[in-house]
């Protein structure tokens, strides 16, 4: 059994991607729902 | 929070902003604390030696899960609570958490199985967690749906309330079934994917991870009950 | 008798006789499921996959969509005909209504799977002569616990602009336990197993039924009170 981990590293970075666009995605529609319903007077 | 009648509703917009605020800020911090985290777990968390750099998708993977899971119980509990009590302030609730909830199911729905393809080889698995998250994904999408379908605010509730709690109940008979299948149907296991001990820095990064993602879960369902305020102040000032 | 059984009762015969005389629900769910039968028949290899093998999977599918086709006509067609309101406005508890709902919406699924047993049996070519009985009350103990849920979802979705989706949408994952446990044990009725490998899943059957039949009757309140 080789001692060296599996080359994987490229999955990685794609969930940390999709994660992170997921989170901020979400927090951007929040903030602006937030301010179209909070906009008037 | 009792709205009485002839106070004028821009008291209550103005008390959303503040909620809305508060959030934002809850949030900000909570994603801060989660970039934190991605440098912990890139830069100062031992390398997992048989799953590679894959592992680490765990750090965002498991947290997200427990986001999940509190989300989900949290809109049963507010149902029946809400069929009990009546305040709409448990309803606001619900459906903050409800929302909030998609947000962090599609993120384990999504690093399930970038994490399984090259641990377990397959994009897919019916393995308890990913199961039950879909489960859950799909009863979250049933109860916004009929949210979205039902116009009078009362009777949103209500069939809210009565869909989050037996949905709430289906949850453990979803992962008895699971259970029971898979003892009797021994999957073949190629790599365990995660260890029954774990190292402390593991841990370490893991925990903190967890409760970070459990802040933005605050922050996101504080934001989104401020909205529900001030949508329900604008109806309320609309009709009155 | 007890008054709300005798109103239960009342309202279920209402419910049978309306279908009786227009018959679009159980038409409609019978043609489904026989489709259904057809199309998995002709969908699989039958070198690679035996009739026994993918018969369970079969006839629960059918069961299920013919049952979620018949549920959702039975409300559909009350609000078409406006039954629905007056039937609030009668002082008639709540128990009462669901119970009548639900024995309805119990004949009109049974009905459905009583047309497409035989014809499940027709083609796929099952020996049903020992497993027979074992089928019939796996049918019932699974049924029940979905057409409860589908009852009082159906209460609400006919309420929603979108009753037709609404339904499946709300359903489904309320039926994934009970038809998994009706498929393992199906297809270890028509293999002939002891009862003991069943045994699990028919208890988690029964304990489907008990907590979402009582569930779907309490909650039922909420959803036609005023």
């Amino acid at each position: 059994m080789s001692a060296e981990p599996p080359a994987n590293g490229g999955y990685m970075v794609a969930a940390y991607v999709v994660a992170g666009a997921i989170l901020l995605g979400y927090f951007l529609s929040l903030a602006r729902r937030a301010k179209q319903v909070l906009r008037k007077q | 929070m009792t709205i009485l009648a002839g106070t004028a509703p821009i008291v209550t917009l103005d008390r959303a902003r503040v909620v809305v605020r508060r959030g934002v800020i809850i949030s900000g911090v909570a994603l801060l604390g989660i970039a934190v985290v991605v440098v912990l777990a890139l830069g100062f968390t031992p390398v997992e030696a048989r799953q590679g750099l894959a592992q680490k998708i765990f750090y965002l993977h498991v947290p997200s899960a427990w986001c999940t899971l509190l989300a989900f119980s949290l809109v049963g509990i507010a149902g029946g609570l809400y069929l009990w009590l009546e305040d709409p302030r448990l309803d606001r609730f619900a459906a903050a958490s409800a929302e909030v909830g998609v947000a962090f199911a599609t993120v384990m729905l999504t690093t399930g199985p970038i994490w399984a393809k090259p641990i377990w080889g397959t994009w897919w698995t019916w393995d308890a967690r990913l199961t039950l998250t879909l489960f859950l994904f799909f009863l979250f999408v049933g109860y916004l749906a009929l949210r979205a379908a039902v116009h009078d605010r009362h009777e949103r509730a209500r069939f809210s309330a009565v869909v989050g709690i037996m949905g709430l109940l289906l949850v453990p008979f979803v992962h008895l079934s699971v259970y029971l299948f898979r003892t009797l149907h021994p999957q073949p296991i190629v790599l365990k994917p995660s260890e029954p001990s774990l190292p402390w820095e593991m841990l370490r990064t893991l925990l903190i991870s967890t409760a970070m993602f459990t802040l933005l879960y605050i922050g996101y369902v504080t934001i989104r009950y401020g909205i529900a305020l001030a949508a329900d102040a604008r109806e309320e000032s609309d009709v009155g | 008798m007890p008054e709300w059984i005798r109103l239960a009762l009342v309202i279920a015969a209402k419910d049978v006789r309306a279908e009786l005389r227009s018959k679009t629900a159980l038409l409609s769910a019978t043609v489904f499921a026989s489709l259904v039968l057809v199309i998995f028949n002709f969908a699989r290899d039958p070198t690679a996959l035996s009739a026994t093998d993918l018969a369970p999977s079969a006839l629960w599918v059918t069961f299920a969509f013919a049952a979620m086709v018949a549920m959702n006509r039975s409300f559909t067609v009350e609000r078409e005909h406006g039954a629905l309101d007056g039937l609030l406005l009668a002082p008639v508890p709540s128990s009462a209504l669901f119970a009548g709902k639900l024995l309805a919406n119990l004949a009109f699924v049974a009905a459905v799977e009583a047309v497409a047993l035989p014809l499940f049996v027709l083609f796929f070519n099952v020996d049903l002569s020992r497993a027979l009985p074992g089928i019939i009350g796996t049918a019932a103990l699974a049924t029940i616990g979905f057409v409860a849920v589908g009852t009082i979802f159906g209460a609400m979705a006919v309420r929603t602009r979108f009753a037709e989706l609404m339904l499946p949408v709300l359903l489904l994952p309320f039926m994934v336990p009970p038809l998994i446990g009706a498929v393992q044990v199906t297809s270890r009725l028509l293999a002939a197993r002891p009862l003991s490998e069943m045994m699990g899943w028919l208890r988690l059957l029964a304990v489907y039924d008990v907590v979402f039949v009582t569930l779907a009757a309490l909650a039922f309140a909420f959803v036609v009170e005023e």
